[in-house]
């Protein structure tokens, strides 16, 4: 046993010193490491800085919020509130759906707004795969030097016919296969360090360490898929030129095509509204509930009725509250109903969507490692309705407050003649102790076990090609022949 | 020339690689098709529901500021004949907005984009195609076109059989770049004639895919040498390929990034909001000093009904002066974005996976000065919206002719898309 581990670490330990004598392997290795570096320090102060500016910029709009004068309440409701999402820790690594989403959405009362300022708007359009983060750098790329220091390995033992005396000393073919495959690993372990640095600074920013260590353990694992491939076709063909054609064209097919071709299809089979157009069928919903600002909307004549009812009056000025804000916290509730229902339908049918384009990791790799780093990371599609979720609640709970206000502290007398010259005016105001009902937002991640949970599938098919790419490696291995 | 047309169809990996690019070409150009018959489509709905919409609330109006207020307004920027080759700024920018008569800097930034796991892998577009995925065919073709002579021990004898050596492989190289341009456009060209793109645009594309080819060829042929062994001159192909396609425009954006800073967007929102909301406990003079500034012709026509706490006019002045109070930081960011891409457009001259992109998002229409022509045909469309309810706010209550739906309904603008 200890023999056969001996014999595995000398042939790795030739296969460094063969990369160490190749100029182009350490040239690639050189560049690859430098590119790795800078990425990741530049993306992590970039980061850092955006974090900072938005929660000084949510807090920012917390104090305005609270810091308005005394004013009409509904007037507040249209003011509105501002919510900005700090990007979750790990997002120095895989910023992943916020640079497209938008990082800021505004409250108001009655209404949706979309989220804000994405970046990818106001970036400068330079074609290639726009700006670099180390999740793209090795996800996309890295394959590509494994790929070009490792299609020869075994092949390189063939053409240089040192593979039959290796064999005849009694190595066999599994051991070298193996000895290989550590050369290999230990590469990209190297290669790793700077992901284990993101993982490592996005712990001291308050993220999980099991989430951290996931997620730079599935890159690992992806890279470890690509090796188990280059080896085999390394084993399992003649010439170094048809290993490499193979292996590109795997690589261009799995890393640059198929995520595309999903994409178009999850958007033909699954084609979805855009917000505007959906907005506007939801309208035709909302008018039947009748307009909150209007009490006289005869969709509220029941409410009315049944209201002086209960308390027994006979007019709305003998109520012991304000009817004006009875109607505009019912017809809030209503529209936030409808609201939601719409919401939900869309943030369902993209869920559809990305889970279409998921079912093509069995074609690519590729796609099962972006969408387990964009899950582990914390900056996938579903934290991102995550958000949005959070934002609705913030937005109805403060408009109802409002609205609460509205009906205990602002008599009704006073509210229909708040248009009544400057004593009117100055009359139909509260006081503004109650902008307090506003919630402080800050918003985080998913725990660490959510996310790990919905990466699972993803790292199970990685783990998969993984397996099956070592046994049909270890297969052709065994049939090594001089 | 004839003989080695033959000698290379002979051989069939050529052909492989040949089909594989004709069939990702024709993919991608479908696949075009079919997003952008999608925006038609969407567009069609859009406007039918847009227009019902407004008969609807403009029929049920009293006044002309709460029609104003209630009537939402569709802008959209239809696709060109020849986006369907580039999607370009599409899947990040807006291309459909629905605006009212309020401020117009709380409305603009919307967007309403899908899917953003989509917009964040990418379409599979003719641009992305031809810019990076063609390089790596046409090196697929070229770069054993001399050592692979040399393994077979061909090389010497070949050389010297033919009558000037170096223009057999120039001859070979430009055949395979030639065969490959081929069959790559022609997905494009019969795409081109189905969607109606004009025959100079479709040509002006096929000489800049020629164009980029042909630079391609040169780099492989320079650096493919006949000494090497096939899969050395590979690794040094793939590695300029990655350099020139994928490191050059990531450093370039990020030195453009870097270069010109834009005003953060957040601030251009919130400062708007403080304006309009702030008007309200406001003199009211506060609003109409800089409103008249702009609009002086209605100086006489503030005057303030003291019964009513509210009036339509002064709504909608204080939208208009927020509006007005943003416009250096707005007017900062959409320049912003425009010397970005001035200086986009200069970087690309030494990026020519760039060059090419923007060259044919130009085409296509979609590039950021197509977006941000759209942002002002929207800007626009607002402003001549004002232009249209100012009289009718404005004029004096005894001889201000009331509210009338029919009349809204036949003469208020609708947006024209330029193009």
């Amino acid at each position: 046993m200890t023999t056969q581990i001996n014999s595995t670490i000398r042939i790795a330990r030739e296969e460094w010193r063969q990369w160490l004598r190749s100029r182009l392997a350490v040239l690639c290795l050189i560049v690859f490491s430098a590119l790795l570096l800078a990425t990741t320090v530049l993306n992590t102060l970039e980061l850092w800085q955006a974090q900072h500016q938005r929660l000084h910029l949510q807090q920012q709009s917390e104090e305005t919020f609270l810091n308005q004068p005394d004013r009409h309440p509904h007037r507040m409701v249209h003011y509105g509130h501002y919510l900005f999402r700090t990007p979750a820790p790990l997002a120095i690594f895989d910023p992943g759906v916020d640079t497209v989403t938008g990082q800021s959405i505004f409250l108001e009362g009655h209404r949706h707004n979309s989220a804000m300022f994405a970046d990818a708007r106001a970036q400068a359009r330079m074609g290639g795969f726009g700006g670099l983060t180390p999740a793209k750098l090795y996800q996309l790329f890295l394959p590509l030097l494994i790929i070009a220091i490792g299609h020869a390995m075994i092949l390189r033992e063939r053409e240089s016919r040192t593979i039959g005396p290796l064999l005849s000393q009694g190595v066999s073919g599994v051991q070298l296969y193996f000895g290989k495959l550590l050369a290999i690993s230990v590469v990209i372990g190297l290669l790793s360090l700077p992901a284990l640095f993101s993982s490592i600074a996005s712990n001291f920013s308050g993220e999980a360490a099991l989430s951290s260590l996931s997620l730079y353990l599935a890159n690992l694992l992806y890279l470890l898929v690509w090796a188990g491939l280059t080896l085999l076709v390394s084993t399992a063909t003649r010439s170094r030129g048809i290993a490499l054609g193979i292996l590109l064209t795997v690589w261009v097919v799995s890393v640059l095509i198929i995520p595309r071709i999903g994409v178009t299809s999850a958007s033909a089979m699954l084609p979805s509204e855009g917000k505007i157009l959906s907005d506007m069928r939801m309208n035709e919903d909302l008018r039947k509930l009748g307009d909150g600002h209007n009490e006289k909307d005869p969709a509220f004549v029941e409410f009315r009725a049944n209201l002086l009812d209960q308390y027994k009056v006979e007019r709305i000025e003998d109520l012991p509250m304000n009817f004006r804000g009875m109607i505009a916290s019912r017809a809030e509730t209503k529209l936030t109903e409808t609201l939601n229902t719409y919401a939900e339908e869309r943030m369902q049918r993209e869920i559809k969507q990305t889970e279409h384009l998921d079912n093509y990791r069995w074609l690519s790799p590729f796609l099962a490692i972006s969408s387990a780093s964009r899950n582990l990371a914390g900056t996938d599609l579903e934290t991102h309705h995550r958000f949005l979720r959070e934002a609705e609640a913030v937005r109805y709970d403060f408009v109802q407050g409002l609205n609460q206000a509205h009906i205990h502290q602002l008599s009704y007398i006073d509210d229909i003649n708040r248009n009544k010259g400057e004593q009117g005016w100055r009359r139909a105001r509260v006081d503004s102790a109650n902008w307090q009902v506003l919630n402080q937002f800050r918003f985080s991640p998913d725990s660490a076990q959510d996310r790990l949970n919905r990466a699972a599938p993803k790292l199970i098919s990685l783990a998969l090609w993984f397996i099956v790419l070592v046994i049909l490696g270890t297969t052709a291995a065994r049939r090594l022949t001089p | 020339m004839m003989r080695e047309l033959r000698f290379m169809l002979r051989e069939r990996a050529i052909w492989a690689w040949l089909l594989l690019g004709f069939v990702l070409s024709g993919s991608a150009v479908s696949f075009g098709l079919i997003e952008v018959q999608q925006q038609r489509s969407e567009i069609t709905e859009l406007k039918r529901l847009d227009q019902h919409e407004r008969e609807l609330i403009l029929s049920k109006q009293s006044t002309w500021g709460a029609s104003a207020y209630y009537t939402f307004h569709l802008a959209y920027d239809p696709p060109s004949n020849f986006t369907f080759a580039a999607l370009g700024q599409r899947d990040v920018s807006p291309w459909k907005h629905r605006i009212r008569m309020l401020a117009l800097e709380g409305q603009i930034y919307e967007t309403d984009t899908s899917n953003p796991d989509f917009a964040l892998i990418g379409r599979f577009d003719f641009a992305f195609l031809i810019s990076l995925i063609a390089p790596l065919l046409l090196i697929m073709l070229l770069f054993d076109l001399r050592s692979s002579e040399r393994l077979a021990g061909r090389l010497s004898l070949i050389e010297t059989s033919a009558a000037n050596a170096r223009n057999l492989w120039w001859l070979r190289s430009i055949l395979r770049t030639l065969a490959l341009a081929t069959a790559l456009c022609l997905p494009l060209f019969i795409g081109g004639l189905t969607s109606g793109a004009t025959l100079s645009t479709l040509v002006l594309c096929i000489a800049l895919v020629m164009l980029y080819l042909l630079f391609w060829m040169v780099v492989a042929s320079a650096l493919a040498s006949a000494n090497q062994s096939g899969s050395f001159n590979l690794t040094v192909l793939l590695g300029t390929w990655l350099l020139l396609c994928v490191v050059m425009p990531a450093a370039l954006t990020q030195i453009i990034e870097k270069a010109i800073a834009l005003p953060d967007g957040g601030e251009i929102v919130l400062t708007q909001r403080e304006a309009v909301n702030d008007a309200w406990d406001l003199p009211r003079d506060a609003t109409y000093t800089p409103f008249l500034e702009r609009h002086p012709k209605w100086k006489d026509h503030t005057a303030w009904d003291n019964d009513k706490g509210f009036e339509w006019k002064w709504y909608y002045a204080f939208q208009q002066v927020g509006d007005q109070t943003v416009e250096p930081l707005s007017q900062a960011y959409q320049n912003g974005q425009v010397q970005r891409d001035q200086l986009a457009s200069w970087l690309s001259l030494i990026s020519p996976a760039t060059l090419l992109q923007r060259k044919i998002e130009s085409l296509a229409g979609t590039d950021i000065r197509a977006a941000l022509e759209f942002e002002q045909s929207v800007r626009d469309f607002h402003a001549q919206l004002r232009a249209w309810y100012y009289p009718k706010l404005f004029q004096p209550q005894n001889t201000a002719q009331g509210y009338n739906a029919e009349e809204a309904l036949a003469s208020i603008p609708v947006f024209m898309p330029s193009k």
